[in-house]
C-alpha cells in the first residue's frame, strides 16, 4: 500500500476529491429540500395506515385551522369573530369559514329543502301512507306552539312530514359549540372560536403560511385593543416547524462551525490546520446530502440538523490523522509522519469507520423517514471524511498538524485522567450495577415515548390545540370509520351500511352523533329508492285526506307538500359533480376523496355520547362492510408507534452486534474483546439509567443515540486497546482522544439544546453517552507500563 | 272562637295599608326566589294547550314533571305522543318519534334560556333569571306571578314573554308568549311529596 501511495502523484488525490465534490455539488444543486412533517410520520406498513397518515398529511385536517380570540368583553370579541370571518370569506382563499354565524348556513339550509326527499333517512313507502302521514304529521306539528316551532312553522305547508327538520337534526347531533350573541364560544365562553378551511392543499405549505398570514394581519387591521387571536391545527404546526427547522438548522451550522473551530484553532494554533481539519468536515457535509437527494429525492431540514453532529464526528478522524501523524516526528522513530500514521493510527480510524457504519446502517433501514435519511446521510458522510482524511489530508499536510497550541495540556490533563480514573473503577462498576439494577426494575415503564415526542410542536401549541377542539366541541371523539372501495357508488353504499350501525349507536347514547358524507351525498341506489317511495299526486291526496281528518292540519292547505313531492320524484340525482359548488361541497369534500391508488375512501367521524362506547363491538359488526374499519386515530397511532419502537429495538440490537462482531474480527481475542465492549456497555447503562433517573421517557431517538454512543465510543475503546498494546500511552494520542471526544460532546451537546425535539433527543443521549465512554474506556484500559513521562507530556 | 272586633280591624287595617304601601310591602323577587329555593325537588302532571294560528284545532298535551335540584329538569309527554325531553347540567337529551337525540345545551342559546327560566324559577335562583330575562314579580306569596321578558334580541324574536303563576313554593301555570302571537299555557298539579294515600313509592323524597 505504501509504495502505491508514494507513486501517485500529489495532485491526483486532489483532482479526484474536486471531482467527486463538484459531482456532490451538481446533485445538490437539483435536490429539493422541505421542512414539512412528514419526516415524523411512518411510512405506514398497511393500507388501512396509509389511508390515516396521507390524512394527516393532506386530509382536512391539514388545512384546518382553529382560531380562537381571547381577552376584551363577550361583545367586543362577538363582533370580532363576526367581522374577522366576514373578510375571511370575502377573501376567496378559504373553503370554508365557520364561526357559529346561522347566516352561513342559510345556503346549506335551502339546499338541503331543495333536495329533502332524495336526502332525508325517514323517506320509506310507509311514510306516505296514511299512517305514516299521520305520525309525521304530529311529530312536525308537536315543535308547533314552542320556540323551537318558529323554524319548522314557515316550512309547514311544503313539508309537513318535517323531513327538513329530520335531515338537520342527524347532522347537527350533539348540537357543536356553546353559541354566545350568535357566535362560537368556549365552553366557559370566556373566548371567541372560529374554524377555517383553506382551499389550497394542505401540503402546500406557502399557501397555508399566506393563509395564516392573512388570518393575523386581517384580525390585527380589526380588532381592539385588548383581544389577542391565537391559531392552531396541522397548517400552524406544520409552517411553524418548518420555519423552525430553516432558523435552527442554519444556527446549529454556524454555531457548530465556529465553536469547532474555536477548538480546532486553540488545538492546534494554526490556521492551516484548522483549514485541513475542516476539509472532511465539508467533504463530509457534501457527499451526505447529496447521498441523501439521490436516495430519496428530497432532503429534510432535519437531517441537515444533524448533518451538524456530522460535523463533530468527522473532525475527530482529521484530529487523529493531524496529531498522530505529528507524534512520529516527536519520536522520530519513523520518518515521514504520515506513513507512520498509516501504519499506527489508520487501522483504527478504518475499523473506527466500520462500526459507525454499523450503527447508522441499522437508521437505514428505520421506518420513519427521517431517521432513514439521517443513516444514510451519516454513512456517505463519515465514509467522504475518512476518505478525505486517509488521501487527501497527507497530500495537504503530510507531518500533522505544526502547531502545539493547547495540545500539550490536553495531553497533561488525557494522562492525569488516565492515571486516576482506572482507581476509582470499582466505584464504576458500582454505579453501572446501581443502574442495571434500576432499569430492570423499570424495565416495563422505560419505553414510554410516543410519537409525538417526535413531533416538532411544542407542547404549548398542542396544548393550545386541544383546548381549541374541546370548545369547538364538534366531538372530536378521534374516532374514524374509513371505508375504502374501488369506486365512488360503492364508497357511498358501504358508508351507508356502516352509518346504519352507527344510527343503532346513536339512539343507544353510546354516540352523540356521526358525521357521513351520505348526508349530502346518499348513494345512487339510495336516492333511487327513496325517489320509488313517493307516491303519485292522486295515491298522495287520498292519502292525505285519510291522515289528517280529524287533525289540526287540514289537506287543503298541504297542495304545496304535493306539488315537491311530485316534483322530487322526476328530480335528477345528486352526484359528486353536480354537488360542485353547492353550499354542501366542501362538507362531502372533507368526507370522501379519491386516493392515490384511485380508488375511493369515505369517512364517518364518530362524536362521543354520554354512555360508554365499545369499539370492539363496532369493529365485530363493521366486519360484515367489505372495506369498512374502526380507526382510533391516537390508538392507530400509538400501535404504529410500538411497532416502529419494536423494529427500531432490534435494528438497534443488530446495530450493537455487527459493531462487537466487527471488533471480534480485528482483535481475534475475547479478553480484549470484553475489555473493549465493557466500557460501551457501561457507558449504555448508564445513560439510560441517568434519563430515566431525570423522568425521560425513552423512546426511538434515544435508541438512536444509544447506537451512536456505541458506534462513537467503540473508537474510544478500541484506541486503549491499541495504546495497552503498544506498551505504552503516548500523550499525543491521548490528547487527539480528548480533543475529538470534546467535539462530539460539543456538537452533540448543541443539537441537545435544539427546539427540535427529534434532534434534542439524539444529542442528550450523545453528549453524555459520549463523555461516559470516552472516560470509561479510560478507566477499564488495562493498567499498563507507562514510559518515563515522554515527547510532549511533561 | 271568636277574634275581639278591634283586633280583628287592625288586622285588616294592616292587610289594606300593606297593598297601599306599594314596594315595599309587595313581595318581591328576593322574597320570591328565597321562597321557592326551599323546595329543592318536586314531581307534577301537566296539561298544555297551544294557541297556534292557522292550526284548525288547539294542541293538547299532558304527561309528567319533574325537578331535581340543582340541574335535572324532565319534562315526559304521555298524550298524544310518548315523548320526553330531560336536561341535566349542560346535558339534553331528547326522545322523540322514537328517536334519541343528545346535546349540549349550550350550543342552542335560546333553547338554554328558556330552560334557564325553569331552573331558575324552580330553584329559586335570581342570578340565572337575571342573566336571559328581566324579572317582574307581582301578587303575595300566597298567590304570586313572575313575568320574564327576554333580554337577547334572538331570543326575542321569538319568545315575547313567560309568565309563571304559582302560589307559596308550588307553581301553577306557566305560559309562554311567542313572538308571532302562538301561545302556549301550561297547567301544573303537584304530585304529593308525602301522601298519606297508598301512592308507589318514589324513587326520591321531595322537599316539603
Amino acid at each position: 500500500m505504501r509504495p502505491h501511495v508514494d507513486a501517485l502523484p500529489r495532485g491526483i488525490p486532489v483532482a479526484l476529491w474536486l471531482a467527486a465534490m463538484l459531482a456532490c455539488a451538481a446533485v445538490i444543486v437539483q435536490a429539493r429540500f422541505t421542512a414539512d412533517l412528514s419526516a415524523f410520520l411512518p411510512a405506514a406498513p398497511d393500507a388501512r395506515q396509509q389511508a390515516l397518515i396521507d390524512q394527516l398529511k393532506s386530509g382536512a385536517a391539514a388545512r384546518t385551522l382553529l382560531l380562537g380570540i381571547d381577552g376584551g368583553s363577550a361583545t367586543q370579541r362577538a363582533q370580532a369573530s363576526r367581522a374577522l370571518a366576514a373578510r375571511l370569506r370575502a377573501s376567496g382563499l378559504f373553503e370554508q369559514v365557520q364561526n357559529g354565524e346561522s347566516d352561513a348556513w342559510v345556503e346549506v339550509g335551502r339546499w338541503v329543502v331543495e333536495h329533502r326527499y332524495l336526502l332525508s333517512p325517514a323517506i320509506e313507502p310507509r311514510r306516505f301512507q296514511s299512517d305514516g302521514l299521520r305520525e309525521a304529521i304530529d311529530d312536525t306539528v308537536s315543535l308547533l306552539g314552542t320556540p323551537a316551532g318558529a323554524l319548522a312553522k314557515p316550512l309547514l305547508d311544503r313539508d309537513p312530514t318535517g323531513e327538513t327538520q329530520r335531515i338537520a337534526e342527524a347532522a347537527l347531533a350533539g348540537g357543536g359549540p356553546r353559541t354566545e350573541q350568535g357566535v362560537w364560544a368556549s365552553r366557559d365562553g370566556g373566548r371567541a372560536v372560529l374554524l377555517t378551511q383553506t382551499r389550497a392543499d394542505g401540503g402546500d405549505l406557502d399557501a397555508q403560511e399566506a393563509a395564516l398570514g392573512i388570518i393575523r394581519s386581517t384580525f390585527a387591521a380589526l380588532a381592539p385593543p385588548g383581544l389577542a387571536l391565537q391559531a392552531t391545527g396541522t397548517p400552524r404546526f406544520a409552517v411553524d416547524s418548518r420555519a423552525q427547522i430553516r432558523d435552527e438548522v442554519s444556527v446549529l451550522a454556524i454555531a457548530g462551525t465556529v465553536l469547532m473551530g474555536g477548538l480546532l484553532l486553540a488545538a492546534f494554533a494554526s490556521i492551516a490546520a484548522l483549514g485541513v481539519a475542516m476539509l472532511p468536515v465539508a467533504t463530509a457535509v457534501m457527499a451526505g446530502v447529496a447521498a441523501v437527494a439521490l436516495t430519496f429525492g428530497t432532503v429534510h431540514g432535519v437531517t441537515l440538523g444533524f448533518g451538524t453532529t456530522l460535523i463533530g464526528e468527522a473532525v475527530d478522524y482529521a484530529i487523529y490523522y493531524l496529531i498522530q501523524a505529528r507524534s512520529a516526528d516527536a519520536t522520530a522513530a519513523v520518518a515521514g509522519g504520515w506513513r507512520h500514521w498509516l501504519r499506527t493510527g489508520w487501522p483504527t480510524v478504518r475499523l473506527g469507520l466500520l462500526t459507525s457504519i454499523c450503527g447508522f446502517g441499522a437508521l437505514a433501514f428505520s421506518g420513519f423517514p427521517g431517521l432513514a435519511q439521517l443513516g444514510v446521510f451519516s454513512i456517505a458522510g463519515l465514509i467522504a471524511a475518512v476518505l478525505t482524511t486517509r488521501h487527501l489530508l497527507p497530500v495537504l499536510m503530510p507531518d500533522g498538524a505544526r502547531g502545539v497550541g493547547l495540545r500539550r495540556h490536553l495531553g497533561r490533563v488525557a494522562l492525569r485522567l488516565v492515571t486516576l480514573l482506572p482507581r476509582v473503577r470499582h466505584l464504576l462498576t458500582v454505579l453501572g450495577l446501581a443502574g442495571l439494577v434500576l432499569l430492570v426494575t423499570r424495565h416495563d415503564r422505560l419505553w414510554q415515548a410516543e410519537l409525538s415526542s417526535l413531533s416538532p410542536v411544542p407542547a404549548e401549541l398542542l396544548q393550545l390545540d386541544e383546548s381549541l377542539r374541546a370548545d369547538l366541541g364538534a366531538g372530536d371523539s378521534g374516532t374514524v370509520i374509513v371505508v375504502q372501495a374501488s369506486d365512488v357508488e360503492s364508497a357511498l353504499q358501504r358508508a351507508e351500511s356502516a352509518a346504519a350501525l352507527l344510527d343503532r349507536l346513536v339512539d343507544e347514547g353510546q354516540l352523540a352523533g356521526y358525521q357521513s358524507p351520505t348526508r349530502w351525498l346518499p348513494s345512487r341506489a339510495t336516492q333511487q329508492r327513496r325517489q320509488a317511495a313517493l307516491p303519485e299526486p292522486a295515491q298522495l291526496d287520498a292519502a292525505l285526506a285519510q291522515a289528517t281528518l280529524g287533525g289540526p292540519l287540514s289537506a287543503a292547505r298541504l297542495a304545496p307538500f304535493v306539488d315537491d313531492v311530485q316534483a322530487a320524484r322526476a328530480q335528477a340525482p345528486l352526484t359528486l359533480e353536480s354537488l360542485r359548488g353547492s353550499a354542501v361541497a366542501p362538507l362531502v369534500s372533507n368526507l370522501l376523496f379519491k386516493r392515490t391508488d384511485d380508488g375511493w375512501t369515505a369517512l364517518l367521524s364518530l362524536q362521543p355520547g354520554a354512555a360508554a362506547f365499545d369499539e370492539t363491538a363496532l369493529q365485530r359488526s363493521l366486519a360484515g362492510i367489505s372495506g369498512a374499519q374502526v380507526i382510533a386515530i391516537g390508538d392507530e397511532l400509538r400501535r404504529l408507534y410500538r411497532r416502529y419502537l419494536g423494529e427500531a429495538q432490534a435494528q438497534a440490537l443488530l446495530g450493537a452486534l455487527g459493531v462487537v462482531v466487527l471488533i471480534a474480527l480485528w482483535l481475534r481475542s475475547l479478553p480484549r474483546v470484553l475489555a473493549v465492549c465493557q466500557p460501551l456497555a457501561l457507558a449504555v447503562l448508564l445513560t439510560m439509567a441517568g434519563l430515566t433517573l431525570l423522568g425521560v421517557p425513552l423512546g426511538i431517538l434515544h435508541l438512536v443515540g444509544l447506537l451512536l454512543v456505541v458506534a462513537v465510543g467503540s473508537n474510544y475503546a478500541l484506541y486503549f486497546d491499541l495504546l495497552r498494546h503498544q506498551d505504552s500511552l503516548d500523550a499525543d494520542t491521548l490528547a487527539s482522544l480528548l480533543l475529538a471526544n470534546a467535539t462530539t460532546v460539543l456538537s452533540f451537546g448543541l443539537i441537545a439544546a435544539s427546539d427540535i425535539p427529534a434532534l434534542s433527543a439524539i444529542g442528550r443521549v450523545v453528549a453524555p453517552g459520549a463523555l461516559l465512554a470516552l472516560l470509561l474506556s479510560a478507566a477499564y484500559a488495562p493498567r499498563v507500563r507507562r514510559d518515563s513521562p515522554s515527547g510532549s507530556a511533561v | 272562637m271568636k277574634t275581639p272586633r278591634p283586633e280583628r280591624l287592625a288586622l285588616l287595617l294592616a292587610t289594606g295599608l300593606a297593598f297601599l304601601a306599594g314596594p315595599a310591602a309587595a313581595l318581591e323577587l328576593g322574597e320570591l326566589m328565597a321562597m321557592l329555593a326551599q323546595r329543592r325537588s318536586g314531581d307534577a302532571r301537566f296539561s298544555e294547550q297551544r294557541f297556534v294560528s292557522g292550526l284548525d284545532q288547539t294542541l293538547r298535551y299532558a304527561g309528567t314533571l319533574s325537578f331535581t335540584a340543582p340541574d335535572r329538569l324532565a319534562r315526559h309527554t304521555q298524550t298524544p305522543r310518548a315523548e320526553s325531553f330531560v336536561v341535566e347540567g349542560n346535558r339534553l337529551v331528547l326522545e322523540r318519534g322514537g328517536r334519541s337525540r343528545q346535546m349540549q345545551l349550550d350550543s342552542q342559546p335560546e333553547l338554554a334560556a328558556m330552560v334557564a327560566a325553569m331552573r331558575g324559577t324552580l330553584s329559586g335562583d335570581a342570578s340565572a333569571l337575571r342573566q336571559h330575562f328581566k324579572p317582574t314579580v307581582s301578587g303575595t306569596p300566597a298567590q304570586w306571578s313572575l313575568t320574564l321578558v327576554p333580554l337577547e334580541y334572538r331570543l326575542l324574536a321569538v319568545v315575547r314573554q313567560l309568565r309563571i303563576d304559582g302560589t307559596s313554593s308550588d307553581l301553577h301555570t306557566v305560559e309562554v308568549q311567542l313572538a308571532d302571537g302562538d301561545r302556549s299555557v301550561m297547567t301544573i298539579e303537584p304530585i304529593p311529596a308525602n301522601p298519606t294515600l297508598p301512592l308507589p313509592p318514589k324513587p326520591r323524597a321531595s322537599g316539603p
